[in-house]
């Protein structure tokens, strides 16, 4: 804390009465600072459960409720203390807010744990953290805590880690093995922004770790016989062209290209470039032999993969002014380069009276966040990619229509096609079929001739897909191809759909009942 | 037409096949029928016949199935046999042309009863995985972990298998409340299945109201994890229907 007194602004809250807080306080006060935090999926870690030990993981993940905003709650998600040397603009937490303060001790998160997962309200464990002392001293305590867990407690269900930037590499080697999954937030995808909100942090604090651990990752995998890439949707398989499939190509063109001394291909937005595999490449393992005295068995250590689940990052969407276009590149360049296995968006919430951000009183932009979920969608399981969604020309998102639609109106040229006989990647990029409904065409257009009837059941959707596909030769209704028609036409059907995302909680209905007491 | 009937039971119902198959062979299948019991309304034009348990004759249908059509069809019909309503009907005649296709039925899905059986697999299957997500232990004195659910379909089962992988050193108690059936699972123990009379019942409905700690602890946590600025109830209920509710912790007062 000394080290870094000239750099922060301490205030009243900072020094709490920790004697005057019970566990129920504690745990408000600090489920209420993580709620910003997005990631809370549980999938990607596959165990079964072991005699003497508790918990497994799924790895389709398991939802046990969902909050009053709608997002699932699988994991306790908690931070292990929302005191913070930092000063990050953006965030609730930051050293010059006045707030409550509160900070767990390792034995209270790990009862709550495990009772909680007994009950079978979670599947696991997030643990984030604002930054007590420094780095060092509140990654080591929250590895204390997982050791505590894993060890004394036998915990075997699903932990998701956040490290905290400037943590040293043995402590991000511990924390990726007792973990299930590691992830180190980006916050903001270009350096610039990273600078003017959160100065404390820097954009290679953040990337070089990243590197390491995405190398960590794959060799650990290696090293007990699997792909040196994590597994992805199964869909990718059958795709020639998604971003997970031409990853030789690219790593060959970036490598020309930093061999030909970058001739012509300029830094313009200063986000992640070509170079991030030398990136990648240069930061080499991190190294696991170092981790000892856990007072975890050596034997469950041993047997574990680093981080199974893989990492994750997030971003921060609204509170800086980058393009959509810039958004979904760099999270294009974040799977192929660092295979990450997940990338999330949050939109900014004005929690913060500050010049630099949006006015206090902003609504969310969450139909922005619902569109790059989608485009996120697009380029992991349907084979698109950043370039063919969005270009510099157009670099944001149509608000009225989403992305894959938005997508087939421009190609209007190579619809309709014929799903009793087109190939899986075509039928995929229609609007309206998805990696299963796709995968029932080609399964069973083999045994017998489809109807319109037959692909209701399969879960296409027509109200959307019958613009673009015929059956039999035959489209559902007699319809012009003309992209004006179309894009109303759809437009029209997701006004109420888009209004709702953008309005949510905003108006209500009145009732005779509530609001004018007729019993 | 003769109408094959038979208990709820998955052995009752393939013996139940069996015995149906057999007929068909010198009549035609289209002269045979299937049903649970109880039947509610007979016919004249109908001549009706139970079927009996038999152990032998339950384990030949089964082993034909893997053997001749496929493992995936076998899981498909037994799923199917869990579902809340009557499906003994449907599984033979999705059995008719799977015996004819063999191992690739499951992609017929234009054929409409292989579109049927894949409809009530889904069911079945999504049910099991909301049990998973949606039931609620609650603790007895730190000892026994009992659970309530009213699930539609007959999963109960299905459900304590996942629990016991994931608890195999812990006591835990599941009941489904309207087929008054609990699965108990000791400690490192084999777990089992166990019919509960009504005065059982009774009594471990008792259980539900115990006052646990954590109970709250959870609510606090439930409540404050919420984006207000972010509130949709709307999503919220699309997620987790309120009839689903009604054994989940959160929600109760």
């Amino acid at each position: 804390m000394l080290a870094n007194q000239n750099k922060c602004l301490y205030n009243k809250h900072m020094f709490e009465l920790q004697a005057s807080l019970n566990l129920q306080d504690k745990l408000h006060i600090l489920a209420d600072a993580a709620k910003y935090d997005v990631a809370c999926t549980s999938s990607g870690a596959d165990r079964r459960g072991k005699k003497g030990m508790l918990g497994n993981a799924k790895a389709c993940g398991i939802c046990h409720t969902f909050a009053s905003d709608g997002r699932c709650i699988s994991l306790l998600k908690i931070l292990m203390t929302n005191h913070c040397i930092y000063d990050c603009r953006y965030c609730i937490n930051r050293s010059s807010n006045d707030i409550e303060r509160a900070t767990f001790s390792p034995t209270e998160i790990c009862e709550l744990t495990i009772e909680f997962y007994k009950r079978n309200y979670i599947e696991g464990l997030f643990l984030s953290s604002g930054v007590l002392k420094n780095p060092t001293y509140t990654m080591e305590r929250m590895c204390e805590t997982l050791a505590l867990l894993r060890g004394k407690y036998r915990f075997n269900g699903y932990i998701h880690i956040k490290t905290i930037p400037g943590a040293s590499d043995e402590l991000i080697a511990m924390a990726g093995l007792l973990a299930d999954r590691i992830s180190i937030n980006m916050e903001l995808p270009t350096e610039e922004s990273l600078k003017s909100l959160a100065p404390n942090k820097s954009f290679s604090s953040i990337i070089t770790p990243m590197a390491k651990v995405s190398n960590t990752i794959a060799s650990s995998r290696m090293s007990l016989g699997k792909t040196a890439r994590m597994e992805r949707s199964s869909s990718n398989r059958f795709l020639s062209d998604s971003i997970f499939s031409n990853r030789d190509n690219s790593i060959e063109a970036s490598r020309n290209e930093i061999i030909d001394g970058n001739s012509g291909h300029t830094l313009a937005d200063s986000s992640l470039s070509v170079k991030e595999d030398a990136i990648v490449k240069g930061a080499g393992t991190l190294d696991l032999s170092v981790i000892r005295d856990t007072g975890v068995s050596q034997d469950f250590i041993d047997k574990r993969r680093f981080a199974s689940a893989g990492q994750s990052t997030q971003m921060i969407i609204g509170a800086s002014g980058e393009t959509d276009y810039t958004l979904i590149n760099t999270t294009q360049k974040l799977y192929q380069s660092f295979d990450l296995k997940r990338v999330f968006y949050s939109a900014y919430i004005p929690i913060n009276e500050d010049s630099a951000l949006p006015a206090l009183g902003t609504p969310p932009p969450l139909l922005r966040e619902h569109r790059l979920y989608q485009a996120d969608w697009l380029l992991r399981f349907y084979g698109f990619t950043a370039d063919e969604l969005l270009s510099e020309d157009k670099p944001n998102f149509n608000e009225k229509l989403d992305p894959k639609c938005d997508w087939a109106v421009r190609h209007l040229d190579i619809f309709p096609i014929e799903v009793q006989t087109a190939s899986y990647d075509l039928i995929l990029r229609v609007p309206g079929i998805g990696p299963k409904s796709a995968m029932r065409i080609i399964n069973a257009r083999r045994f017998g001739k489809l109807d319109y009837e037959s692909l209701k059941k399969m879960g296409v959707v027509l109200k959307r897909a019958h613009y673009f596909i015929t059956c039999g030769g035959r489209m559902m209704f007699r319809i012009p191809i003309e992209e004006g028609y179309i894009t109303r036409q759809l437009t029209d059907m997701n006004t109420k759909e888009n209004w709702q995302v953008c309005h949510v909680s905003q108006y209500r209905q009145l009732s005779l009942f509530e609001d004018f007491g007729v019993s | 037409m003769r109408v094959f009937t038979c208990g709820n039971s998955f052995e009752d119902k393939m013996t139940c096949i069996y015995d149906a198959w057999e007929y068909a062979l010198l009549h035609g299948h289209n002269n045979v029928r299937l049903m649970v019991e109880p039947v509610c309304q007979y016919s004249f034009a109908e001549e009706y016949v139970h079927v009996d348990v038999d152990a032998e004759k339950t384990n030949k249908v089964v082993r034909s199935i893997i053997n001749s059509i496929s493992y995936e069809a076998y899981l498909n019909v037994f799923y199917s046999t869990l579902f809340y309503e009557d499906t003994l009907d449907d599984i033979y005649r999705f059995l008719i042309v799977a015996f004819k296709v063999g191992s690739g039925v499951m992609r017929m899905l234009t054929d409409k009863a292989v579109m049927r059986i894949m409809e009530y697999r889904r069911k079945v299957g999504n049910e099991i995985h909301f049990s998973h997500e949606f039931i609620r232990f609650n603790s007895i004195d730190n000892k026994v972990y009992v659970a309530h659910y009213e699930p539609k379909c007959d999963i109960i089962y299905m459900t304590a298998m996942h629990f016991a992988d994931r608890m195999p050193s812990e006591c835990f108690v599941i009941i489904d409340d309207n087929r008054q059936y609990a699965v108990v699972h000791p400690a490192d123990e084999d777990m089992y299945i166990t019919e509960l009379t009504d005065e059982y019942m009774l009594k471990l409905k008792e259980t539900e109201y115990v006052n646990d700690e954590y109970r709250s602890l959870w609510k606090e946590f439930f409540n404050s994890i919420g984006i207000k600025e972010r509130e949709n109830y709307k999503c919220q209920r699309n997620m987790f229907p309120i009839w689903m509710r009604k054994h989940a912790v959160e929600f109760l007062d």
